[in-house]
């Protein structure tokens, strides 16, 4: 056998060659010093004296399948060469990351694999600037990420930081919303209690918030001890309790950062008559219930939330006399409809609180995280 | 929910790969992807590479409200930061002195902290809290307009390899034994200091980038030494102090740094180093020195001009000579001294390696022209020699003349005359 492998390699003896296994069991020859320039190959050969023939072909990890080998090694064969000046570099680096997006993961993760650092930063700043200044959205589009976040943890109330009253409204409106969904979930959980969807991201913001450690790890440890909670919740009958409310303070921090700062700058400019509307109402209601951390309280008495409904209905139909029609609409709609059971509304209601792309349309404007990032 | 029937791309990839991509991001677009999806929501919290500036709160008019956004989103993203934070840079002007801040450190020094980069507003300056002397991982600290002043206790930055402190106050004997304290420092840059006496003493030092006013300069025990730039100003007090001094600049900074490979100086460096005893013969060559580049020379100084020759002739592996005159042009032209050219003690001297000889601000004085005529002279392999005047002189056309007479010792030399 070695012998066969000898003539292989005999007509090109100025070059020494090395042998590469890929995960599908392919095997194929490849230029030494080309191979030698990713930081895991290299150790193969000088460490463990792989790869010098068929029989001893260094097997490269599953995630570098043989177009992606082919591709690294186009890389590796233009970098290994000297004394290239770094504007050739530069501009081989850019057109070698012009690729679908898929391709691009995959390569990062290959080029991940075979410790191959500079390509690891070339790729992962690429998928970088894809991502850079896109809505949620069109990231979630573009590398088919599960929109798998309730609508309550993306609806997570506006921190009140610069005392607006049109976010406070805004919060009141969200109030409504997430107690509306809470009620609905509770239904859901009656009939399943498996199917609850947001059970998972609570218990992240509960590990959170307890100084869990690490996603994964942290995520998993209170698990148990949720549903042990969950069950007695269902004993005692009681309706939203104490302990939810923790969480979501701890992801009103989370969402602070994400929303604070961007959608009560989007308010700002606009502070006509409107706000000066909201301001006196704000005056009536606030020093009765305290919205100022977003925090809702869930046992609210029913006439206050008569009056806070009458407040929303009012307000929608103030603005309904400068905002444009399709606005109208959805407003109108979460106004009629109250949901009775059925993940579909939770769409709409999701619509409806575009606050502030209601305010000043933008041109994305259908999901509730615009809210965030519109 | 509705199965995709594209599988998820990228939230699968090894955590670091996620992190780099991060990390490359704009931290509050990394944090933002905390809404895209479970996978995605606490991401972004482990990255190691904090950096701030005023792009994380939407710019308006409002300078306090800006303010606060900015000092909230930082408090927050720290407050949810789960690890170590292995970097954390802080650029805006928005931002200036407060309790904040001092937090931040306070928190930051408990993290493990490597790379702290700190730029704040101008108008006040930070004074940096004591805590800050706590970070004992600190690699690179880098340091704007502020306020230093290490406590009694502080032992040193042991792994600390670059500092930088821009417009940074700190007291004379204090910069001394921060940088002593240090023993790993490679990279070193001071500027906008004021009348600094400084005795150098780092035995690890690479790099190193001066600019200010300095008394006294001294390069002690930092042998490694393989950059130096210098820009120097000088007030009439520090000239007269200097020239009253003892010793000679030029040993007291250039003695001791056999690996030398650049050396750059501006504004009164040149000068700088003509001051005090001659050094006649120095003992050192500066086997490694490639590329020297001495900007603002005055040529109607001799002892300038002794500077550049002593430095040149002992750099036998010189490449690259970048030189600026400033010559006071009516000085300058009524030279004396120029039989010393003629001289025995530069005459047989020869740059085997100089390859590109640029010159700029030159105004056709004597010495400029001999000193010219003398690297034409001596350079074998010289390529090219570039000759931008000053300003637009009468004298141009002679200038040329003479340039064209001198004789070059590389045939494949390549004059370029660039007009004004």
């Amino acid at each position: 056998m070695s012998e066969v492998d000898m003539a292989v390699i005999k007509p090109e003896m100025m070059k020494s060659y090395i042998w590469l296994q890929t995960a599908d069991g392919s095997i194929q020859q490849v230029e030494q010093e080309v191979a030698m320039f990713c930081p895991m190959i290299c150790h193969e050969i000088i460490q463990k004296g792989m790869g010098s023939s068929k029989n001893y072909a260094i097997s490269l990890p599953q995630r570098v399948n043989p177009s992606m080998l082919s591709l690294i090694l186009d890389y590796c064969r233009f970098h290994q060469v000297p004394g290239r000046s770094n504007k050739e570099r530069k501009s081989f680096d850019e057109k070698f990351i012009r690729m679908d997006t898929k391709r691009l993961c995959e390569l990062t993760s290959a080029a991940d694999s075979l410790q191959l650092k500079p390509l690891v930063d070339l790729t992962s700043r690429a998928l970088a600037r894809i991502i850079e200044g896109k809505t949620p959205e069109e990231i979630r589009e573009i590398f088919h990420l599960p929109d798998d976040l309730t609508e309550e943890e993306k609806l997570e109330p506006l921190k009140n930081s610069t005392d607006d009253p049109r976010i406070r409204l805004l919060n009141r409106l969200y109030a409504r919303k997430r107690k509306e969904l809470k009620e609905r979930e509770k239904l859901k959980n009656v009939e399943t209690e498996e199917e609850r969807v947001d059970d998972r991201s609570v218990e992240d913001l509960l590990s959170f918030i307890n100084g869990g450690n690490g996603d994964a790890k942290g995520i998993k440890a209170p698990k148990s001890k949720k549903k042990n909670r969950r069950r007695k919740d269902h004993q005692k009958n009681a309706s939203a309790d104490e302990s939810i409310e923790s969480p979501e303070k701890g992801s009103n921090d989370l969402d602070f950062l994400c929303l604070g700062a961007e959608v009560d700058d989007k308010l700002q400019p606009h502070s006509g008559e409107t706000s000066k509307l909201l301001n006196m109402e704000d005056e009536t209601f606030s020093p009765k219930v305290e919205f100022e951390d977003g925090d809702i309280d869930d046992e609210i008495d029913p006439a206050l939330k008569e009056k806070i409904d009458r407040e929303v209905e009012d307000f929608a139909r103030r603005l309904n006399s400068d905002w444009p029609e399709r606005m109208q609409e959805i407003l109108s709609l979460g106004q009629e409809s109250r949901p009775v059971n059925g993940n579909g509304s939770l769409r709409r209601y999701a619509s409806m609180l575009t606050f502030p792309s209601l305010l000043k349309v933008s041109p994305c404007s259908s999901a509730a995280e615009d809210v965030l990032f519109a | 929910m509705v199965d995709s029937p594209c599988p998820d791309l990228i939230s699968d990839l090894p955590q670091i790969i996620i992190e780099s991509i991060l990390t490359w991001l704009p931290i509050r677009e990394a944090v933002r992807t905390s809404v895209l999806s479970s996978k995605w929501r606490y991401r972004w919290t482990t990255i190691t590479h904090l950096v701030f500036d005023e792009k994380c709160a939407t710019l308006c008019n409002d300078r306090a409200l800006v303010e606060d956004k900015l000092i909230k989103f930082i408090t927050r993203a720290l407050l949810l930061h789960e690890g170590p934070i292995h970097k954390f840079q802080l650029c805006t002007s928005y931002l200036e002195s407060c309790a904040d801040i001092d937090q931040w450190i306070l928190f930051l020094s408990r993290k493990d902290i490597k790379e702290l980069i700190l730029e704040l507003g101008e108008s006040e300056w930070f004074r940096i809290p004591s805590c800050l002397f706590n970070c004992k991982k600190l690699i690179r600290l880098e340091l704007f307009r502020c306020e230093l002043d290490p406590p009694p206790t502080f032992k040193g930055f042991l792994c600390l390899k670059s500092l930088s402190l821009y417009q940074v106050f700190v007291a004379s004997d204090a910069t001394e034994s921060l940088i002593s304290s240090c023993p790993l420092l490679e990279s070193l840059s001071l500027s906008y200091s004021d009348s600094l006496t400084l005795n150098i003493r780092a035995p690890n030092l690479k790099y190193l980038f001066l600019e200010g006013e300095f008394k006294d300069i001294c390069i002690e025990s930092s042998p490694l030494l393989i950059t130096i730039s210098v820009a120097m100003y000088m007030t009439e007090d520090i000239f007269e102090h200097m020239e009253q001094g003892s010793g000679c600049n030029f040993n007291k900074f250039l003695g001791g740094v056999p690996l030398l490979e650049k050396l750059t100086g501006r504004i009164y460096f040149t000068k700088y180093l003509s001051i005090g005893d001659d050094p006649g013969r120095i003992p050192l060559t500066y086997c490694h020195l490639k590329i020297i580049e001495l900007y603002q020379v005055s040529f109607e100084d001799m002892k300038e001009v002794f500077v550049l020759l002593r430095l040149i002739t002992n750099s036998p592996n010189l490449k690259e000579l970048r030189i600026s005159g400033s010559s006071n042009a009516l000085a300058a032209r009524e030279a004396t001294d120029l039989d010393f050219w003629e001289n025995e003690c530069y005459s047989h001297c020869v740059f085997e390696r100089l390859k590109v000889v640029k010159m700029t601000e030159i105004s056709g004085v004597p010495h400029e022209m001999e000193f010219i005529k003398f690297l034409l002279e001596n350079s074998p392999v010289l390529e090219m020699v570039s000759i931008a005047c000053s300003f637009v002189m009468e004298e141009r056309l002679s200038m040329l003349v003479e340039l064209v007479r001198f004789r070059r010792a590389s045939p494949r030399a390549e004059i370029v005359f660039i007009q004004p």
